[in-house]
């Protein structure tokens, strides 16, 4: 008798109850998203979120020869005329892969509904649950083949908003698997890992074993779950699957960083935004649609929502972008080099941007009215600013971007119709950019 | 992994046999005296014949009664915040008497499990922050113990609502204000910011979203910007020093004016008086020396403020439906309004009548037929929840999930009541409630994640939990030379799922453990048996 089970042997059953599964017909919702005609594009999305809302005069839209700029200087960049914060000196080296969208307008100041704002392109309000980016992306994005959730979140920061980090009306099959890093080594030789926990089984269950309990399972679930439809039940055996089609796929390798050579990693940044942007790029090579990898802290600069800064500001945001700075350089370098940059949309933003007047406590507050976002990759036409704010920073002036006109940019950027509607929990059809809107022409 | 006392294996046993001889069984009925009072039941009756109505006139079929094993399954994880023990399930369907239902509600209104339970739920309503911010974890244990002691004691809700508004804060208690008995953690959560307070109140204690309302008027409702300020006008007190680091509030650095009865709004000059969200001015001349805090606490659990009683009903009710009569419970608003405002509207009255006392609302409401209808769906007009005519799945809360859990597999979980401080993060309990914590904002909505799945697949505990060397209560049944294979497989169906097998699957599961499964062992078998059971939705969700 086989009392251990190896990798290898274990593929089998995960094959063989998937079959069992489809074809007893336990799980008719799977089978109908994998009956959906996917889109014929390979286009991915890396969303690089700074929680809290970053400050724009210390990014992408620096002042130095107004007040309201504070100390902060500016920099040349690899594109002429592009002139970005000291804060970024790595990636005004990379300008020609990104284009900084300064003139961002988005009316919406509060943390919980800004996040959820610029997360799903629609204002919170009503029972519409509206789902974020990652999951209406990856549901158009989805390459079927791949065996990873097809939207993966790296240490989300949800305390503003948990509904702003869910699937909403599209339902639990377009959740993202959530990982978070744990820091290893002592203070002087810090190193950061992604681990997906519990993907062997236990040592003493032979495959046949698992197999003849995952068949008993989904003999079990249909019977129960017949006559009781209901989210909660879909969503656990859709996740049972998912995680057998994971424990069973050499694609959970890309969790494992210590493939990668040294000093791309040490280039990244031994942080967990660092190495969050390594995972990401390896994730997106390895048929993930979409990883959002979340910044909100670094030394000297606060817990959850780092870029929050009331107080303090200038040093606050310098830290911040200590990490950024290498972590988003390198992703774009690393990206191009492979190949990938030109499938891979890459968004860098948060939910609103800060006052451009400074505050008595050398800080800046919350800022919806003229703001920095930046794309990069995906056939974005990069190496260009788009839009301006005034000399003062306090207001748009040229070319405003508004939410919804992002948000459709982002999803042609993906080669995908803005106008694609789903239908919402209300049985009212959505579409994945707000009604009327189009993208911004000269970027695309 | 902890274990049960060696005893657990034997009481379980002879429970299984005490009910596997009828005779004994029919002895043990009648022996509970029911609490019949005939106006709960008046109550309930009044809420079924309202809810009646709604369906005739929607045209919805309801589903039928449940049956004695999915009451007693679900009225164990809505009361006693786990599903019952073997033993307890074994008696309660043995049980011949026609008030059983209603006889197991009062035996578990007064288990500790109620008070357990209860006070997971409240303090997860109150101090929701606590959960999701990792900073104010340490809040936790002297809420807890803080309300415990009042729903132990039976404290009517207004009583535990104006203790907690009208609390007087041991503000120089500094870093201690975490290991105190006292309800300061609704304070310390809101860092004592008087928008953070107002808002809090609002929200937790009359179900009104004043949030938006703090930097603009709200743009879908009828509060206007100054109103919030009015709200906040009653925390006024509180001050902190200009140059406090906003990354670590230091409490201790905060005082308290309980003088203060206005505020000034923020980017604005002029000062807001304290004024109720009705819009009427507190007489504050007839109120001698009472703070602030004091007057706004009265007023929120007055019987005639509008929102208090009705907040709370619907909060309850969500709890034993999964989905408020308004829905989410927290916002009551006209764009949100309620599906059953006379049901809401007659709860909240029996609960003002009879002093806000939480247990009785807990009869009418598991009292009733709608609580008592089955989850298994029969037509189509069952799907809508708001309906109520059916018992639609929803999620466990964390807690509630480990505990049962830990009743079904037999792991023992010591609770130190001599000191509830006393928190070991590490433990298997607060590693599962970490981890099954869900993003859902409605247990309808409750999604089981791939990370969640793994655990329950191949983790450490559940293969304890189904290893013939380390579970208990498989060893038991494995072990027990009396009981025949049906008996076991029927004891651990009772165990997992609180009912016994169908004739399918006694049928489908009964060949694999004759077979010995694939490792030709039936005790091996019986463990993939009890693990397959375990990892089932029908185990994971209330239904």
């Amino acid at each position: 008798m086989n009392t251990h089970s190896t990798r290898r042997q274990f593929a089998k059953f995960s094959g063989l109850s998937l079959l069992g599964a489809a074809a007893s017909g336990w799980l008719p919702s799977m089978a109908a998203r994998a009956a959906q005609a996917s889109k014929p594009t390979s286009r991915k999305c890396i969303l690089l979120w700074m929680s809290g809302g970053p400050s724009q005069m210390e990014t992408f839209d620096p002042k130095p020869d107004h007040e309201n700029g504070g100390p902060t200087k500016a920099i040349d960049t690899s594109v002429p005329g592009i002139r970005i914060s000291e804060n970024l000196p790595q990636v005004a080296k990379v300008m020609q892969h990104l284009a900084p969208i300064r003139s961002m307008s988005t009316k919406e100041g509060d943390h919980t509904r800004a996040t959820n704002f610029m997360h799903t392109g629609y204002l919170p309000q009503g029972p519409i649950r509206y789902p974020t980016l990652g999951s209406f992306l990856s549901k158009e994005l989805i390459d079927r083949s791949c065996d990873l959730p097809s939207f993966v979140s790296v240490n989300p920061f949800r305390a503003f908003s948990p509904a702003a980090y869910g699937p909403g009306f599209l339902g639990p099959s377009w959740s993202p698997l959530v990982v978070n890093s744990s820091m290893t080594g002592d203070e002087d030789n810090r190193d950061v890992s992604f681990e997906v926990s519990n993907l062997k089984p236990p040592r003493n269950v032979t495959s046949a074993q698992a197999d003849a309990r995952m068949q008993m399972l989904a003999s079990l679930e249909h019977d129960f779950l017949k006559d009781r439809p209901g989210a909660p039940g879909r969503s656990h055996v859709e996740s049972y699957q998912q995680a057998v089609r994971m424990m069973n796929s050499a694609a959970v390798g890309a969790f494992n960083l210590d493939s990668e050579d040294d000093t791309l990693r040490d280039a990244y940044g031994r942080n967990p935004f660092g190495q969050g942007c390594l995972l990401a790029r390896r994730l997106i090579e390895n048929g993930v649609s979409f990883v959002e990898v979340n910044l909100s802290g670094a030394d000297g600069a606060g817990g959850g929502a780092g870029w929050d800064t009331h107080q303090d500001n200038f040093d606050a945001v310098k830290n911040l972008c200590g990490v950024l700075d290498p972590a988003y350089a390198t992703l774009m370098n690393d990206l191009s080099q492979r190949g990938l940059l030109e499938d891979t949309l890459v968004i860098w933003m948060g939910e609103f941007g800060r006052t451009p007047a400074i505050n008595e406590n050398t800080g800046r507050d919350h800022w919806p009215k003229s703001w920095s976002t930046v794309l990069g990759g995906a056939g974005v036409k990069t190496g260009q600013a788009y839009g301006a704010t005034s000399v003062d920073g306090t207001e748009v002036s040229e070319n405003p971007v508004i939410v919804q006109t992002l948000m459709a940019t982002i999803c042609n950027a993906l080669e995908i119709d803005h106008e694609t509607t789903n239908l919402s929990n209300v049985g009212r059809p959505i579409p994945l950019a707000d009604h009327g809107s189009s993208s911004i022409e000269g970027l695309l | 992994m902890r274990r049960r006392p060696p005893h657990f294996a034997i009481l379980l046993c002879c429970g299984l046999l005490t009910v596997l001889r009828a005779s004994v069984a029919d002895e043990r009925t009648g022996e509970s005296t029911p609490a019949t009072d005939d106006s709960v039941q008046a109550v309930a009756q009044l809420v079924d014949g309202i809810l009646q109505q709604s369906w005739q006139a929607e045209i919805v079929t309801p589903a039928a009664p449940a049956t004695d094993e999915e009451f007693i399954r679900r009225l164990y994880l809505d009361l006693a915040g786990r599903i019952p023990a073997v033993s307890e399930a074994r008696e309660f369907l043995a049980d011949k008497s026609p008030n059983k239902r209603l006889a197991v509600v009062e035996q578990l209104l007064s288990s500790p499990g109620f008070v357990r339970h209860f006070t997971t739920v409240l303090r997860n309503a109150l101090i929701p922050q606590a959960t999701s911010q990792p900073q104010f974890r340490s809040l936790i244990p002297g809420f807890d113990a803080w309300l415990w002691e009042h729903i132990a004691k039976g404290s009517s809700y207004d009583t535990i609502v104006r203790s907690i508004i009208a609390s007087e804060l041991n503000l120089n208690n500094g870093p201690a204000l975490a290991s105190t008995t006292s309800p300061d953690a609704f304070f310390a959560v809101r860092e004592l910011k008087p928008e953070n307070l107002a808002a809090g109140t609002a929200r937790a204690f009359l179900g009104v979203r004043l949030d938006c309302a703090q930097c603009h008027d709200h743009p879908f409702d009828m509060w206007t910007q100054q109103q919030f300020w009015n709200m906040a006008a009653f925390y006024s007190g509180f001050s902190r020093p200009e140059d406090e680091d906003e990354a670590n509030p230091a409490m201790m650095n905060i005082t308290e004016q309980t003088a203060s009865r206005s505020i000034k709004m923020a980017g604005a000059d002029a000062m807001i008086p304290a004024v109720f969200l009705t819009g009427t001015q507190p007489e504050w001349e007839q109120q001698g020396d009472r703070s602030p805090r004091q007057i706004l606490a009265d007023w929120i659990v007055d019987e005639n403020n509008p929102w208090f009683a009705k907040m709370a009903v619907n909060r309850v009710w969500a709890q034993f439906f999964g989905r408020g009569i308004v829905d989410p419970v927290d916002d009551f608003s006209d764009n949100n309004p309620p599906s059953h405002p006379e049901v809401l509207q007659l709860l909240a009255d029996d609960f003002v009548a009879h002093d806000y006392d939480l247990k009785r609302l807990v009869r009418v409401i598991a009292a009733t037929q709608a609580y008592q209808l089955s989850g298994r769906q029969t037509h189509e007009s069952q799907t809508e929840p708001a309906h109520f005519a059916r018992a639609v799945l929803r999620g466990l809360t964390p807690e509630q999930f480990f505990d049962s859990l830990a009743e079904a597999v037999g792991f023992y979980q010591p609770f130190r009541s001599d000191n509830p401080f006393v928190v070991d993060t590490n433990s298997p309990r607060a590693r599962f409630v970490d981890l099954f914590r869900g993003s859902a904002e409605s247990p309808l909505e409750r999604e089981t994640t791939i990370l969640q799945a793994l655990a329950m697949m191949n983790g450490e505990f559940i293969d304890n939990a189904t290893s013939l060397e380390d579970s208990r209560t498989l060893k038991a049944v494995v072990d027990f030379p009396a009981m025949t294979r049906e008996e076991k497989l029927n004891t651990l169906f009772l165990a997992a799922l609180s009912r016994s097998p169908t004739a399918a699957e006694q049928q489908r599961f009964g060949d694999y453990l004759k077979s010995g499964g694939v490792e030709n062992d039936e005790r091996a078998a019986m463990a993939d048996v009890f693990w397959v059971l375990l990892n089932s939705s029908e185990f994971l969700l209330n239904h």
